[in-house]
């Protein structure tokens, strides 16, 4: 049994007066997926985003609880979030490369973390990265062409670049697919399976057959409550809960 | 389903009879659309119109070219071409002899109605004409000289012959005179020189606007570099970095009152502090520029804001996402995207704090400076407050050069705005 990568205990979040996250208690494995599953407005996002503290720039977000990554709070008075989300990156629903060119984009997290030495170092740091994300031969030509002028599905594939050139431990996605057709959804997935190899990477989703093909977790939530947690063929196949079974086979949600 | 049910029949009547109330009420509104937009033009039109009239012949004026006898010895005594030397020499005899000469005056009535044809300005003119063309001084030259504003009046046709004599600015002797001199051919009508660059002067024939153009740059350049600094840091900081609570709120609530605070006010304002507080001279662009920096802030700060609350927020948290810090995802991401826009809304502050009259008057900005300012500490003047003095002036010449000088005004507005579209575009296009 390996020991889990994110730990989280008691986690409760609220907006304002507003609770969306109920008591939530979940380990998360490395070099696994784990998907979020749920109907609208459960509390997946909230949750995912309480992972790299990306809910501290909302107004009025609150957060009770305890997230320990590698052992140590996140959440702890001491804790700079930058190096949290240079070891947590986000992959986000909408596409959203910078309005620069493709190289500025990947280049832009190992320079502001001063990974590379030389403008040489950097160029291979980005190279490595868009081969990563699947996307270095449609775009090795062009790397100074603005990274807006690509397909959704190859900036999608530009916005992981960006995120694993800061080689980071955990991956953060939250439907990232949900903006793309079947082909570049396709290719993410290829691509998130191969990324499985050396990250940890936990994908909110809408999409049921998804979970099932890309997970080994599945994690269920409803309402702002972790319903269910477990293997994603056990999760599919055999649910315990029956409001997990309603939702796998879409009589609500 | 060939025949129609009486429901459905009902149904499409009433649907055409809502369509026609419809339609009628769409073209009514095109049609109040369309005559706000008339009467607007209109407006525009009279208003340019008016100016044009007036301030196109402003641009203009009449001079006399007069053979000149460019004596060296009387020009410049001293012989060393300085000032004091050309102060000391005899050049305004020297035109009054050209002009007696050209037009056979003796007697002293009709030597002094022949001298005061001419400008005052002209032994000036003369001078700077020598210093040009030191090659041809002991010769006799024909040099062009400015007429008086009253002869150019006459000229002109604003002043009748018919009207009697004592009523008139011009006497029959001059009238006679100017049109000896014009039927000789001695007389032109061209672009004024003095207009562009000549500076203040009781004389209308020779007041010019380059004193006045030059305060505006001055005033202007010490206006931008305090207020968009200053405006886009207080922007940034308010919208990303501020707490809300109960005290950023009453800062934007002034701010945006501010925003309609009377002019005037920061002149006073300035007075109260730059002047008598710190103790910095009265009418320098420096302080103007101050002054309407205070005027110009809250422009800037709002368009600023509005400039970086359009920039898409994912953009901002991809930053975040990557591990940018705050600081780093604003000012690499947010603020380039949003200087478009703030250059632009101070540009149209700029504009506004351009045209702006009462609180330079209230800082002493309305002096009568004939001196053109070399520096922001000089005493100078701004193109709006020449404006407001000149359209105090009786002369006739007076009234034209208000309109000319409206008509630059105006000039270099539009080549504000049309840099800022131009900024715009070259930024925007970048991606
Ligand atoms: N910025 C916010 N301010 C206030 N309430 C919010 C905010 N963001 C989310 N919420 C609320 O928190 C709850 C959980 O929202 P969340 O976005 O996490 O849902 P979700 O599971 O990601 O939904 P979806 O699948 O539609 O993306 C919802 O009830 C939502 O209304
Ligand atoms: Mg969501």
């Amino acid at each position: 049994m390996t020991d889990p990568v994110v730990r989280c205990e008691n986690v409760n979040i609220y907006y304002g007066e507003k609770q969306a996250i109920n008591d939530i208690s979940i380990d998360i494995l490395p070099k696994q997926i784990t998907a979020f599953i749920g109907p609208s407005g459960c509390g997946k996002s909230t949750f995912l985003r309480s992972l790299n503290r990306m809910n501290d720039t909302i107004d009025g977000c609150r957060m009770e609880g305890r997230i320990l990554i590698d052992d140590e709070d996140i959440y702890a008075p001491e804790v700079d979030v930058v190096p949290l989300r240079a070891r947590v990156g986000m992959v986000f629903q909408k596409p959203n490369p910078f309005p620069k060119s493709i190289f500025d984009n990947v280049a832009y997290g190992p320079k502001i973390h001063g990974l590379a030495k030389s403008s040489s170092e950097l160029q291979t740091i980005v190279e490595h990265a868009l081969k990563g994300s699947g996307l270095w031969e449609e775009v090795k030509d062009r790397l100074d062409q603005p990274g807006t002028g690509l397909s959704g599905g190859q900036q999608q594939r530009l916005c992981i670049a960006r995120t694993i050139a800061v080689q980071p431990e955990i991956i953060l996605m939250d439907e990232p697919c949900s903006a793309l057709d079947p082909i570049a959804t396709a290719k993410i997935e290829a691509l998130m399976t191969d990324l499985a190899k050396d990250y940890t990477i936990i994908i909110v989703t809408h999409s049921m057959q998804q979970a099932a093909r890309v997970s080994q977790k599945t994690a269920f939530f409803h309402l702002g409550d972790l319903i269910e947690y477990g293997d994603t063929t056990q999760m599919f196949t055999n649910p315990r809960e029956s409001r997990t079974q309603d939702y796998i086979t879409g009589r609500f949600g | 389903m060939t025949e129609k049910t009486a429901q459905q029949k009902q149904i499409e009547q009433r649907l055409q009879n809502s369509l026609k109330g419809r339609r009628a009420k769409e073209r009514r509104f095109v049609w109040f659309g369309r005559s706000a937009i008339a009467v607007a033009l209109i407006f525009l039109a009279t208003l340019f119109i008016s100016i044009g009239t007036k301030g196109i012949p402003g641009f203009f004026q009449h001079y006399v070219t007069l053979n000149v006898s460019l004596d060296a010895q009387r020009l410049d005594p001293l012989g060393d071409m300085s000032d004091q030397s050309f102060f000391d020499g005899e050049a305004k005899k020297l035109v009054y002899e050209a002009i007696y000469a050209e037009l056979e005056a003796s007697g002293r009535s009709k030597k002094k109605a022949a001298r005061q044809i001419l400008s005052n300005g002209s032994d000036v003119r003369l001078v700077s004409f020598v210093k040009n063309n030191i090659d041809k001084l002991d010769t006799v030259q024909p040099v062009k000289l400015a007429l008086d504003d009253d002869a150019d009046s006459y000229l002109r046709g604003f002043i009748s012959k018919d009207t009697p004599e004592k009523l008139r600015r011009v006497n029959d002797i001059q009238i006679e005179y100017i049109e000896a001199l014009q039927a000789k051919g001695l007389i032109s009508y061209e672009l004024s020189d003095y207009l562009f660059f000549g500076s203040a002067s009781r004389n209308a024939e020779m007041a010019g606007i380059k004193g006045a153009f030059f305060g505006s740059i001055y005033t202007l350049f010490i206006c931008f570099i305090i207020a968009f600094p200053l405006g886009v840091a207080t922007a940034v900081y308010l919208e990303v970095f501020a707490p809300k609570n109960k005290v950023t709120e009453i800062i934007e609530i002034n701010i945006n009152n501010l925003a309609a605070v009377p002019s005037v006010v920061f002149g006073i304002l300035g007075l109260a502090i730059f002047i008598n507080i710190f103790g910095l001279p009265r009418s320098i662009p420096l302080v103007g520029g101050i002054v309407l920096a205070l005027m110009t802030l809250p422009t800037i700060i709002i368009s600023s804001r509005a400039s970086i609350r359009a920039v898409p927020p994912s953009i901002k948290d991809g930053a975040l996402g990557v591990g940018a810090s705050e600081m780093q995802a604003t000012f690499h991401h947010v603020v380039p995207l949003a200087i478009p826009g703030m250059l632009t809304g101070a540009i149209i502050g700029m504009a506004q704090a351009l045209g702006e009259t009462a609180p330079l008057l209230m800082i002493g900005m309305v002096a009568f400076i004939v001196d053109i300012p070399n520096s922001v500490t000089d005493p100078g003047t701004v193109l709006p407050v020449q404006i407001f003095m000149w359209a105090d002036f009786a002369e006739r010449m007076f009234i034209q050069k208000t309109s000319s000088a409206i008509i630059i005004l105006l000039g270099f507005l539009i080549a504000m705005n049309g840099i800022a579209i131009l900024i715009r575009r070259k930024l925007e296009r970048r991606w």
